[in-house]
């Protein structure tokens, strides 16, 4: 991002205040926004009693862990989080390998059909989650796979927009190195492996992250596909523990959520930059 | 050109390309088109899961158009994604704008940060912090208000309060999405057209309305067809913030096919809801890719 914006040249000529008064604004916006976020932990460490104290404390007013160690100690946290990590990073590892392959098909090979075959691909993207929902239930339930990971990994292992994410990235790899790994005598699949990933590492990371990202934080499928406590991933599981701790108990509740979160969070500071590029790419090149 | 046979290498090119599109098309078919044309087979069908199907005709057809909780509820969802596609992307166009201005490096970071950050947590679990910040008695949202004199609001127990719920943290949560949307957008905009606006003596208004929006038009577009598809399947909000309610005044249409289907096992029934939902969004989504042509402006 360059530090001199666009308006640049039309604001020349007003006062800089006013961009300062601007920026302080879209600050103290941010800082709205950060709001539930600093309630929710401050409230993880407070004693049950005081989470409904008016005017609201902003700041932890004691470092109590109690209600960590309450949410440890009553509902299988860790394997919440294990399970989720275990689905989001199959399903992950899934669609890198699906996905990359499909797009250098549609990329950068040409077959007949090909544009046609895109476009149909593509149009399940309209396709609302609801209308495949049911008879997707009924085919995981007919291979007895409900109240089992495999429900929420298989179906998901192929995606219609990883493959348009990594397409527009391949798009930009110029062609004179794939002719030259011609010449030179390799295949399709080893210049596929040679030439194009080791080239499109930032695409893959980004479809990684968000890939990651969105099924970490998947809710409806877990809903309808996992009933037993162990094995639900971390959305769910703090969804139905809420109702298991009881309502009174909020300190608890944000001190479970506080800690799903926690992750998410790691993540966007290390990974911002390939999150913003590809939510970019898919919106502006797309 | 005449039609010639494709050369040995085209068609071992050819069988190369499909060879790689297998997998994905392997769970295309299995996972999205063979159940969506199953949805409409099972529409005809009632079913429950336990007892083998029974043929129905159009009588989950007939019911839908005689449902009287259904007009309800999708005027709910058309509420919600109304007023969630309009403020999303109001205040990412108008975020954006504020933050393209010369800033230091780390105000530009925490502003990104701030406002992006939502986007990237799950909507259950951020349902479940706003469920206390609406609360009606201890709520800070109700508590802040009150110091500026606003009485009491039955957030998420009233008619008038659940859908304005869901709809402020629907936007809480993803207006971001569009701010870095149009972030980038401006960034795309060739230098020289300012130039030409500011020898031209065009003021700030007169370039960003004959300047910037033109340009950003592709972006808005996208936002506004992205949003659509997005907020017409609404579910884990107003599932875990009102389960509805109060009666039916804030149930979406996604939470009445989960609770058609998967709590009263009308398999069938639900298909229909769920194909009829298909159809709205595959006709508004066709209507603006029509309109998108005489308003967005391609460079």
């Amino acid at each position: 991002m360059t530090a001199r914006g666009t308006a640049g040249v039309v604001s020349r000529t007003s006062t800089v205040w006013f961009d300062r008064a601007i920026v302080l604004g879209l600050l103290l916006g941010g800082a709205l926004m950060m709001l539930p976020f600093a309630w929710m932990f401050s409230t993880s460490w407070r004693l049950a009693r005081d989470s409904f104290s008016l005017p609201p404390q902003w700041l932890p007013t004691a470092w109590r862990t109690e209600n960590y160690q309450e949410v440890l100690d009553n509902i299988p946290f860790v394997a919440f989080v294990l399970n989720s990590l275990k689905v989001a990073v199959l399903i992950t590892v899934g669609q890198l390998v699906t996905c990359s392959l499909a797009a250098y098909a549609f990329g950068r090979l040409r077959f007949p059909g090909r544009d046609a075959l895109f476009l149909v691909f593509l149009s399940q993207l309209m396709v609302p989650q609801q209308v495949t929902i049911i008879p997707v239930f009924i085919l995981i339930r007919v291979l007895g796979l409900l109240d089992t990971h495999w429900a929420l990994i298989i179906p998901a292992l192929v995606s219609a927009f990883g493959t348009f994410l990594l397409r527009q990235f391949f798009l930009t790899i110029p062609h004179e190195l794939e002719e030259a790994a011609r010449v030179d005598g390799a295949g399709y699949v080893r210049t596929f492996l040679q030439i194009i990933l080791p080239l499109a590492g930032p695409g893959l990371s980004t479809l990684a992250i968000f890939t990651f990202n969105f099924h970490w934080n998947e809710f409806f499928r877990p809903l309808l596909f996992i009933n037993t406590w162990e094995k639900m991933t971390l959305p769910l599981g703090l969804t139905i523990m809420k109702g298991y701790l009881g309502v009174g108990n909020v300190a608890a509740i944000m001190a479970g959520v506080s800690m799903g979160i926690l992750p998410v969070l790691l993540v966007f500071l290390f990974a911002q930059r390939y999150l913003i590029e590809g939510v970019t790419l898919t919106g502006i090149k797309g | 050109m005449p039609r010639r046979r494709p050369s040995p290498i085209r068609r071992h090119e050819a069988r190369v390309a499909y060879a790689f599109l297998g997998p994905v098309l392997v769970g295309f078919t299995v996972f999205v088109l063979g159940p969506a044309v199953a949805a409409v087979g099972l529409s005809f069908y009632h079913y429950d899961v336990m007892t083998p199907p029974r043929f129905a005709g159009w009588a989950n057809y007939a019911r839908l158009f005689h449902d009287t909780r259904l007009p309800g509820i999708y005027w709910n969802t058309v509420v919600y994604v109304v007023w969630y596609v309009g403020l999303t992307t109001v205040f990412g166009l108008a975020l954006a704008v504020a933050a393209d201005r010369p800033m230091r490096a780390i105000w530009r970071y925490l502003i990104r940060t701030s406002y992006f950050f939502p986007v990237l947590t799950s909507l259950a679990s951020v349902s479940l912090v706003w469920q206390y910040l609406y609360n009606t008695d201890f709520g800070i949202i109700n508590y802040y208000l009150g110091l500026l004199g606003v009485p009491r609001i039955a957030w998420l127990t009233s008619s008038r309060g659940a859908i304005p719920s869901i709809i402020l943290l629907g936007v809480w949560k993803n207006v971001g999405f569009n701010f870095i949307l149009f972030v980038a957008g401006l960034q795309n905009i060739p230098r020289h057209l300012y130039e030409a606006a500011s020898i031209d003596g065009a003021g700030r208004t007169a370039t960003f309305r004959y300047v910037t929006l033109p340009s950003l038009t592709p972006v808005l577009f996208f936002t506004v067809v992205w949003g659509l598809i997005n907020a017409f399947q609404v579910f884990d909000s107003p599932y875990i913030l009102t389960s509805g309610g109060p009666g039916d005044a804030s149930r979406t249409v996604v939470m009445y096919i989960y609770e058609t289907g998967f709590r009263f096992f009308q398999m069938g029934y639900a298909s229909s809801v769920a194909l009829s939902l298909f159809a709205v969004v595959v006709v508004l989504t066709a209507i603006q890719f029509r309109l998108g042509r005489i308003w967005v402006f391609y460079q």
